[in-house]
């Protein structure tokens, strides 16, 4: 196993940690719906929601590094160059984020001026995380930038997969420097504020959850470079054609130019079309392997996301998409239903199927089965659907009482919350939010074991990768 | 838009990919299995989807451009799954 591989699976782990941190502050996020004055002046709302959310951010991108440090050597035949110091980053970035969870939960918040920005927190939604901490994650990618770059330099080999991550890595560094902007009007603020939302996680991080898919694809079933590369290719097509100007569904309501509006209709309504694509190929790609495949969860994992994806981010996103429908849905718990799914079907899924390739790897067995990832597929996919259907039913209810009847007073606001239509999604929530919880458990705790011995069937034909 | 066209209109929009994403997935099981019958179904289901469309067109308050283009939309819809189909079908044929 290269180096690059044991940094993988550290950073595997560090990812499934800090997914269980965000799992932890989801459901407590979900509790202070039905009482409001939990914790009250102990432990704030905006608090728990920050470690959701920004955990969500963080253990998919430990997971996306962990994936490439994983592929990368096998992909290009050599070891990582500069192998030292991606692990040295990798330190870097987990201390990091340990004491920024450790400010976020006993400091919480801070005057505002330059010291809380620096050390406290940058009061921007997704990237609170204070200065420092974004420079440190600077670093990291920059030091990983490089690892990919002078790999691909020193090997003399560049496959299609290797450029499209190279070209990709210039957004991956590029837009998240956004995280630091600093501008007091709140509409050019948000301007540029979803060019790191949209582009550098929906955009940019579409492209290498794709990469990693690309390997994915090719390990587990065997499916062909050329085809994968194809079907990459067609991605990237598509994210720069459709993906980039779809950006215009977020500069609704925010104080930008009214063009947006249609910009933002028009290309949003034209992402199913791809989606519907995908929904084929996956079937067509399920049904020409026959579930022949040495690793069955992460063959499952990654077919869900096929179709999830198409759910969570063509059904659920194109209900709200259009302008006219998005004036009331915009901001509500409508819009938390679409962003649990869509990222769920999007990278939550492809991730998964990751851990199970490299599970499958450290314990050296030929052919993963058994029934525990089951539980644990079968408890996260119904606590995520359930979940999101109750905060569609809350959401809904928001959009209906609170911003179509009511006009979106503050009065319209108070009376919604505590509309029954609206409560009862909330406590459906919880409900669904524990469930999704047992499962991460069972996840953990079957990654976590020895695999189950199983005999692999007669019609496996995939030959994995020997194991060590 | 009132507080029932507004619901009423984005259901529809959701069942019209809905339905959509079902016609891709049961017209390649169809082709996967040789079951005419699961695409002939898959093809009822885009039906459902350009009725929706319809419905979108000719019941709700939302602007003849929106109108006009979730039409064209369902329309592409029908070609999505064989072209696909199609060109999956040469990428593994070539690979083989």
């Amino acid at each position: 196993m290269y180096r690059s591989q044991k940094l993988a699976i550290r950073y595997c782990i560090a990812a499934m940690t800090f997914f269980g941190v965000m799992v932890l502050f989801g459901v407590l996020s979900a509790l202070y719906y039905i009482y409001p004055t939990m914790l009250f002046e102990t432990f704030h709302f905006s608090t728990s929601k920050i470690l959701h959310i920004d955990t969500l951010i963080i253990w998919l991108l430990m997971g996306f590094l962990g994936a490439i440090y994983w592929y990368l050597p096998k992909e290009l035949g050599r070891e990582i160059v500069g192998i030292r110091l991606a692990e040295i980053t990798f330190w870097v970035f987990v201390v990091s984020v340990l004491i920024v969870a450790g400010v976020f939960i006993f400091v919480q918040y801070g005057q505002a001026n330059e010291f809380s920005m620096w050390f406290i927190n940058q009061g921007r939604k997704y990237v609170e995380a204070p200065r420092w901490a974004a420079i440190g994650i600077t670093a990291v990618l920059l030091v990983f930038s490089y690892n990919v770059i002078a790999t691909a330099v020193k090997a003399e080999k560049i496959t299609g997969i290797v450029w499209v991550l190279m070209i990709d890595l210039v957004p991956l560094v590029g837009v998240y420097l956004d995280a630091f902007d600093n501008n007091t009007n709140m509409s050019v603020d948000l301007y540029w504020w979803w060019w790191l939302v949209h582009m550098w996680v929906e955009s940019t991080w579409e492209v290498l959850i794709g990469v990693i898919m690309a390997w994915v694809l090719m390990d587990i079933m065997g499916t062909s470079r050329r085809i994968v590369e194809s079907w990459l290719y067609i991605e990237v097509m598509l994210v720069l054609g459709a993906g980039i100007l779809g950006l215009g569904h977020h500069y609704f309501w925010i104080g930008t130019p009214q063009y947006w509006l249609s910009i933002g209709g028009f290309f949003s309504a034209l992402e199913p079309l791809p989606l519907l694509g995908m929904v084929v190929h996956a079937v067509y790609d399920a049904g020409m392997h026959r579930m022949r495949t040495h690793n069955r969860p992460a063959y499952i994992w990654i077919t869900t996301e096929a179709f999830l994806n198409f759910i969570g981010a063509g059904v659920w996103g194109f209900m709200m998409t259009l302008p006219q429908i998005n004036l009331f849905s915009h901001g509500t718990q409508w819009t938390v239903s679409h962003g649990h799914f869509a990222f769920y079907g999007a990278y939550v899924c492809g991730m998964i199927s990751v851990f199970y390739v490299v599970k499958q790897r450290t314990s050296g067995v030929n052919f993963l089965d058994g029934q525990r990832w089951k539980w644990a597929y079968g408890l996260l996919n119904l606590g995520m659907v359930g979940m999101v259907m109750a905060l569609l039913l809350s959401g809904m209810a928001q959009a209906f009482y609170e911003r179509a009847i009511g006009g979106s007073t503050l009065m319209a606001f108070t009376a919604a919350a505590e509309n029954p239509w609206f409560l009862s999604g909330m406590y459906a929530r919880i409900g669904f939010g524990a469930i999704f919880a047992a499962g991460y458990l069972m996840l953990a705790y079957d990654l976590l074991v020895k695999p189950e011995k199983v005999q692999m069937p007669a019609v496996q034909n995939i030959q994995p990768e020997a194991a060590e | 838009m009132t507080a029932d066209a507004l619901l009423g209109t984005a259901l529809l929009m959701g069942l019209l990919v809905l339905a959509g994403g079902s016609y891709a997935g049961l017209y390649a099981l169809g082709r996967v299995r040789s079951r005419p019958a699961m695409v002939w179904v898959g093809q009822l289901c885009w039906l459902v989807a350009f009725g929706c469309a319809v419905l979108l067109a000719v019941a709700t308050p939302l602007d003849f451009g929106w109108k006009l283009l979730l039409l064209v939309s369902a329309i592409v819809y029908v070609v999505i799954p064989p072209i696909t189909w199609r060109y999956l079908e040469r990428l593994h044929i070539d690979e083989s």
